[in-house]
């Protein structure tokens, strides 16, 4: 079985400062990895590596997918001068059969006319979220997906990622919030 | 298609990009005869040129922040990683620029001039060297734009801007060409073959500089 991520010796640096070195890892299908570290060591840089939006300094990495990356850094991509349907409707997810759902968990069913900027910061990540809750990708890359969510919505968020993985979804993420999330540690601080 | 569609609903939905261009066009426009006192015939001559430097001056307002809320905002990000060619979706937002921007401001340039010149026939004549001109701006200022995407926009235009004034000495010579009955074609066949050359190098280039700046 060929690992979905296979990263081989990873260093990164910015002017000479080391973020980090040597990081090798194997990601296999149905698996997950928690990116642990300090503030400023390197998990989003390590991330974006992995989405191909920057290059490492040194090392190898392999990417064996069929579909593209589903990726949510810190910036949500929303526009805060449309409504929440047209928002949705630029990520591509405004007629999947499984929008509504997600949508009542949110509480956002309701909200659909109403301008993005009118939103919490919270309610915002949610729509953030649907891309992920409705990807059509082999490796979901997250990057403090829980930032700025109630309790209910981490746990649905965590029942969501557990059952990707069940479906054989390949899943990357840091968080420095304590996640119930089947995977392993991966700490760049150490 | 869908790059087009959503481009064409974030700038229609964002009037203070598109309808904020267009009243400081015709602000110049009309500013312009009441601060000259000078006769209607006179007034025709330097029309063209406050035409061309108010055109010139609008793009590089329009253009301003073509790519920074996107980069901003991450959406930059996401089309990075998508499967969706960068450099089409580039053309894509300078297409759009151009049909709500740069179109409805030649076709108001071409009703200034006849307004001023009362030259039906120069009117008709100026309408698609405007529209070439307009589209032209609109990927230069662009390209200067993407380059200092993170240094602020006047560095770009400042960096660009040289690069317009053949096209205007260009412009200048179509309008003496124009006013004397003379042929004007050679000059549009020239702009339309400026045209066709930045309308694929200019996204192409663009894309990579997006992609430098993403690192």
């Amino acid at each position: 079985m060929y690992p979905k991520v296979k990263a081989t010796n990873l260093s990164y640096k910015i002017n000479e400062k080391k973020l980090f070195q040597n990081i090798s890892f194997e990601l296999f299908s149905g698996s997950a990895i928690h990116i642990q570290g300090d503030n400023g060591s390197g998990k989003t840089t390590l991330l974006k590596i992995i989405c191909g939006l920057t290059r490492q300094v040194k090392g190898n990495l392999e990417l064996k997918l069929d579909k593209k990356v589903c990726f949510l850094g810190h910036k949500n991509a929303l526009k805060q001068y449309l409504t929440v349907e047209e928002n949705l409707s630029l990520l591509g997810v405004n007629d999947h059969p499984d929008l509504s759902k997600h949508l009542i968990q949110f509480g956002l069913n309701k909200s659909l006319d109403i301008n993005l900027s009118s939103l919490s910061f919270g309610q915002q990540k949610k729509i953030a979220l649907l891309r992920v809750f409705l990807n059509d990708s082999d490796l979901l890359v997250l990057d403090e997906p829980c930032v700025g969510l109630d309790q209910q919505s981490q746990e649905y968020l965590c029942t969501f990622i557990n059952n990707e993985l069940t479906l054989g979804k390949s899943i990357l993420f840091s968080s420095h919030i304590s996640l119930d999330i089947n995977s392993e540690a991966l700490n760049l601080s150490s | 298609m869908n790059v087009i569609k959503y481009e064409l609903l974030k700038l229609r939905s964002k009037s203070r990009g598109w309808l904020g261009p267009i009243l400081v066009f015709i602000l110049i426009m009309v500013a312009f005869p009441l601060t000259v006192e000078i006769s209607n015939k006179d007034l025709g001559q330097s029309f063209f040129s406050v035409l061309w430097i108010a055109m010139l001056l609008v793009m590089m307002l329009a253009t301003e922040d073509i790519f920074l809320e996107d980069y901003n905002d991450g959406s930059l990000e996401q089309f990075a990683i998508s499967n969706i060619n960068m450099s089409y979706l580039v053309a894509a937002k300078i297409f759009i620029y151009w049909l709500l921007i740069g179109v409805p401001i030649s076709i108001l340039g071409s009703l200034f001039c006849l307004g001023i010149t009362n030259s039906t026939h120069l009117a008709i004549h100026i309408l698609p060297i405007l529209l070439v001109t307009s589209y032209i701006f609109i990927n230069v200022f662009s390209f200067g734009n993407a380059l200092s995407l993170t240094k602020g926009s006047v560095l770009g235009t400042l960096v660009t801007l040289p690069l317009l004034l053949p096209l205007l000495i260009v412009l200048g010579k179509v309008v003496i060409s124009i006013n004397l009955n003379l042929n004007y074609l050679g000059f549009v066949g020239l702009l339309l073959g400026v045209l066709s050359i930045i309308i694929f190098i200019i996204p192409l280039i663009i894309s990579y500089i997006i992609r430098a700046h993403l690192e």
